[in-house]
């Protein structure tokens, strides 16, 4: 009896978790001009008007180009900086640490206004190189922590026996520690792309009328009209961030991402 | 041998820090620049008025206005009820994913995670739908008679919405503290004479007190600090302190009072975490969720 | 483990005439602190050498710095008459088996194997050809194309081995090789690394803090603590007479009897402990008469009489049958005696009075 309610509720907290994706994959579908659930009848025209919109398709490029170059950097830069914190001490490496770790608690509404306010100071005007900047600020940590986590998994005596075995510091690094961090590497520069491209905080603060990401496109259409377009976007990232996380669980583990091992512990 | 885990501190090549600065150079130059620099900028404007004189009246003028000590209030509001809410689902489904199997429970916390992995916007959308005139809730309620209230736009639309996001934020780390647990203290309880209920108040929940804690710090502190969730599903008739921040940014333009607005904003969600912190750290406890 | 002779010989040839290890004043600092001063060390090519301690006593920051993975901070090591202090790791011929195997996860054994010969730059085919034979050497054929993860311990301990005997190193080090693996296996693997060692002729030096493992499977045996070797000599010298109360002390149980150095007589050295005499080997330079010196007695090499009663005489105070052995206290004049008696010895009675005794050569005896 409990394990049957227990199950039931469990099945409801599912129903509620993806409600808002199972309602927008639905109701893409619909034929009437606006957006209904249950969807009435059946037709793609609704993704046919996506790709009709000139705006979207480039604000779809812009944000694939930031969040793909905000992948790259972060994954190379998180290496480097997880490789400096865990192998080496340095003056400032304290702070490095904290100011990491502190960029996950200041609000990202707050990071956006001080980046308006700055580049303004700055006298930098906004394009997709500010863009990829301010996201980066986002993205980076994560690479980071997920880069520690790697290495700290690395047996120091693996690397040890590679010296001994006659490999020079660098073949030591290409053969042994790259390789303990090429997961959570991928995983990370993922987690980047998705982060950078999901944005809308930040972006609404960096963009300009010209410069549109998706979410900031999509923010600004939803403020006028209501047809299910804004659906047949929606499910077409659904479909893309499902990618995603197949990819991520491959590489790292979802749950890792977050800080979180859901395997136990002992 | 404790000596091993040394071996960066004498090994062949000297001046090993200074590789190691140059390693951390692009993060240093990445958050100096884009991390420390506009915070500071934020805080210096805080104390500015328009024309750039210091002034302390933008924080006067918040704290003295009781329009937007309410907005304060009705955020800490929201962001308590949410964690409530969080706690109150969260808790019931910990319990139940720690019954199941290795594998059943990572598909759960993968369909915990699966609204974080949404992009925002859509997700925000989809409860639109949901909860709106021509969505599901309304039609089952116009089913069984009765005239569906307005759903959105208010704090029950942003608190549905926040829980769905956050509620995986409370239920992992709950669940580090649930998997610590001695899984023979119960049967062991059990045996002394204690009923299930009177093990579960007794034993269980107090041990699970650190994963609840980490869990509803979290939850508080981002809930507090949302923005598009809220300004989606909420509107300009929900006051939340981040939306005054961006209105006042970006409508308003007076980028010193946001900046005030926003650096109250920062004090009351990391005054939050670093208390706790504090409070790990005298009580020695494990750090479930950083 | 099955022999390769053909590896065997080659190997034996070579390393008759390598691995002469030299350590010259070694010394390093870590953290402030002296932990290990001054060691000096010689070895014969060809020997199994053993540094065995406690935790902390400076033999494992000892054997790093041998491998270069610590710079000496001070003092000379040269192998085969080569200063390699300064030498990094990568450019010393020396293979190293890890406590935790810190066998590469990501590749397979094979490839582990392989590693050394790769960075040596060795032809695949040659290659392929050294893997396998050294991997059916430690009885892994078969398992080339597994990852370590599907090895069992003692599987992934042979293939360290393997990985490190491939490059036929002037020295094989061993860090605590058997310390993660469960007791039966632990004997198993050292008594066939033992083996191995002897038929290969490479210089060997193994780290443990197990002092039945030392014993077992070295030809001398260095003890250390505080970061100075304590003695250096054959582990039936370590154990019938150590030179001081630590090595006495932390290598299995001693008698240790105070007393008067009473000069050399027919029988060895003589002592006064109590109202008697007895006789010991002196550890070092032999004690000026009169000086307090403690002899130390291994349970072991005690012998219990019955039909005398001079020299060292006590009442048995507890005897203890302890299956391969049986333990009987006597209390003498000089304080409580333990013997470990055959199990098929006569066992006295307690409160019997007896005498104990000993071969002057089985027991040692230090100044205090």
């Amino acid at each position: 009896m409990i394990r049957l309610l227990g199950t039931g509720f469990a099945c409801l907290v599912g129903l509620f978790l993806i409600a808002p994706v199972l309602v927008t994959v639905a109701s893409s579908l619909t034929t009437t001009r606006y957006v209904t659930f249950p969807p009435q009848g059946f037709t793609l025209r609704w993704y046919a008007e996506v790709f009709r919109k000139e705006e979207f398709l480039s604000s779809f490029v812009l944000s694939v180009g930031v969040a793909l170059a905000a992948a790259a950097v972060s994954a190379v830069v998180g290496l480097a900086c997880g490789l400096a914190i865990h192998r080496y001490r340095f003056p400032g490496r304290a702070a490095l640490e904290g100011v990491l770790a502190s960029a996950f608690a200041v609000p990202t509404i707050v990071l956006g206004i001080g980046l308006l306010q700055w580049f303004a100071q700055m006298g930098l005007a906004s394009s997709p190189f500010t863009l990829l900047l301010a996201h980066l600020v986002l993205t980076v940590p994560y690479t980071v922590r997920l880069v520690l986590a790697g290495l700290a998994g690395l047996d120091r005596s693996a690397e040890k026996a590679a010296a001994g075995l006659g490999a020079a510091p660098f073949l030591v690094f290409w053969h042994v520690t790259l390789p303990a961090v090429r997961g959570p590497l991928i995983g990370g520069a993922f987690f980047a792309f998705i982060t950078s491209f999901d944005d809308l905080t930040v972006a609404l603060f960096v963009v300009t009328t010209d410069l549109q990401t998706l979410p900031v496109r999509i923010f600004n259409y939803m403020q006028y009209d209501y047809d299910p377009t804004v659906t047949a976007i929606g499910t077409l990232m659904v479909l893309f961030a499902a990618v995603a996380v197949v990819v991520i669980e491959r590489f790292v583990g979802v749950a890792k991402l977050f800080g979180a091992d859901t395997e136990q512990n002992r | 041998m404790a000596a091993i885990g040394r071996v960066s501190d004498g090994t062949l090549s000297r001046p090993r820090w200074r590789t190691g600065l140059l390693l951390a150079l692009p993060a240093v130059v990445i958050f100096g620049l884009l991390f420390a620099a506009p915070l500071f900028t934020l805080v210096a404007n805080s104390f500015r008025t328009q024309t750039g004189a210091f002034t302390l009246s933008n924080y006067e003028r918040f704290l003295g206005d009781p329009f937007y000590r309410g907005v304060l209030w009705n955020t800490l509001k929201v962001a308590a009820m949410t964690t409530i809410g969080c706690l109150l689902v969260g808790y019931p489904f910990a319990l139940y994913m720690r019954g199941r199997s290795p594998r059943v429970r990572n598909w759960l916390a993968l369909l915990l995670l699966s609204p974080l992995l949404i992009s925002m916007v859509i997700r925000a959308y989809g409860w639109l739908v949901v909860l709106g005139p021509n969505g599901p809730v309304a039609a089952v309620l116009k089913w069984v008679g009765i005239t569906p209230p307005q759903l959105l736009y208010n704090d029950t639309a942003v608190l549905i919405g926040m829980i769905h996001v956050m509620l995986a934020y409370m239920v992992l780390p709950l669940m580090g503290s649930l998997d610590r647990i001695d899984p023979t203290l119960v049967p062991a309880a059990r045996g002394l004479g204690a009923p299930g209920w009177t093990c579960f108040w007794r034993i269980t929940l107090p041990l699970s007190a650190p994963g609840m804690l980490a869990g509803a710090m979290i939850v508080f502190s981002l809930t507090a600090s949302s923005f598009v969730t809220p300004a989606i599903l909420g509107g300009p008739k929900v006051k939340l302190m981040p939306y005054f921040v961006y209105t006042q940014a970006t409508t308003t333009l007076d980028w010193p009072y946001a900046a005030a607005i926003g650096f109250i904003l920062v004090v009351v969600t990391t005054g939050l975490l670093l208390g706790y912190a504090r409070l790990l750290r005298r009580n020695n406890g494990d750090v479930v969720f950083q | 483990m099955r022999a390769s002779t053909a590896t065997a010989e080659v190997s034996a040839d070579d390393a008759v005439r390598r691995g002469r290890l030299r350590l010259d004043g070694v010394r390093k600092v870590l953290g402030g602190k002296e932990v290990v001063s001054a060691v000096d060390l010689e070895t014969e090519p060809g020997e199994f050498l053993t540094l065995l301690g406690p935790s902390g006593c400076g033999k494992s920051t000892t054997l790093n710095m041998v491998a270069g993975h610590l710079t000496a901070d001070g003092g000379v090591i040269e192998v085969d008459g080569r200063d390699v202090t300064g030498t990094p790791p990568h450019r010393r011929s020396m293979g190293m088996v890890f406590q935790s195997y810190a066998l590469f996860p990501h590749m397979t054994i094979a490839d582990n194997v392989a590693f050394g010969l790769r960075m040596r730059k060795v032809a695949a085919a040659e290659r392929d050809r050294q893997v396998a034979e050294v991997l059916e050497m430690v009885g892994l054929d078969g398992m080339a194309g597994r990852h370590p993860r599907q090895l069992s311990g003692g599987q992934q301990q042979r293939a360290a081995l393997a990985r490190a005997l491939v490059i036929q190193p002037d020295l094989l080090l061993l860090d605590e090789p058997f310390s993660n693996l469960d007791a039966q296996l632990r004997v198993r693997l050292r008594e066939e690394v033992g083996a191995l060692q002897r038929r290969i002729g490479t210089t060997t030096i193994l780290v443990t803090h197990d002092q039945e493992e030392a014993l077992a499977v070295s030809d001398r045996i260095a003890v250390m603590a505080d970061g100075v070797i304590h003695q250096l000599d054959r582990p039936r010298e370590i154990y019938l007479r150590p030179g001081t109360d630590f090595v006495a002390q932390f290598i299995g149980e001693v008698n240790a009897l105070d007393g008067t150095a009473a000069g050399f007589t027919r029988d060895g050295y003589a002592c006064r402990v109590a109202d008697a005499t007895v006789a010991a080997t002196p550890a070092g330079e032999a004690p000026a008469e009169g000086t307090e010196v403690r002899v130390y007695v291994r349970p072991e090499v005690v012998r219990i009489r019955t039909d005398r009663t001079s020299g060292l005489v006590g009442t048995v105070r507890e005897t203890r049958f302890l299956g391969s052995r049986i333990r009987c206290v006597v209390a003498t004049p000089a304080g409580d005696v333990t013997a470990a008696l055959p199990f098929d010895a006569d066992v006295p009675a307690v409160g019997e009075e007896v005498t104990c005794e000993w071969r002057p050569s089985d027991a040692s005896l230090t100044a205090r």
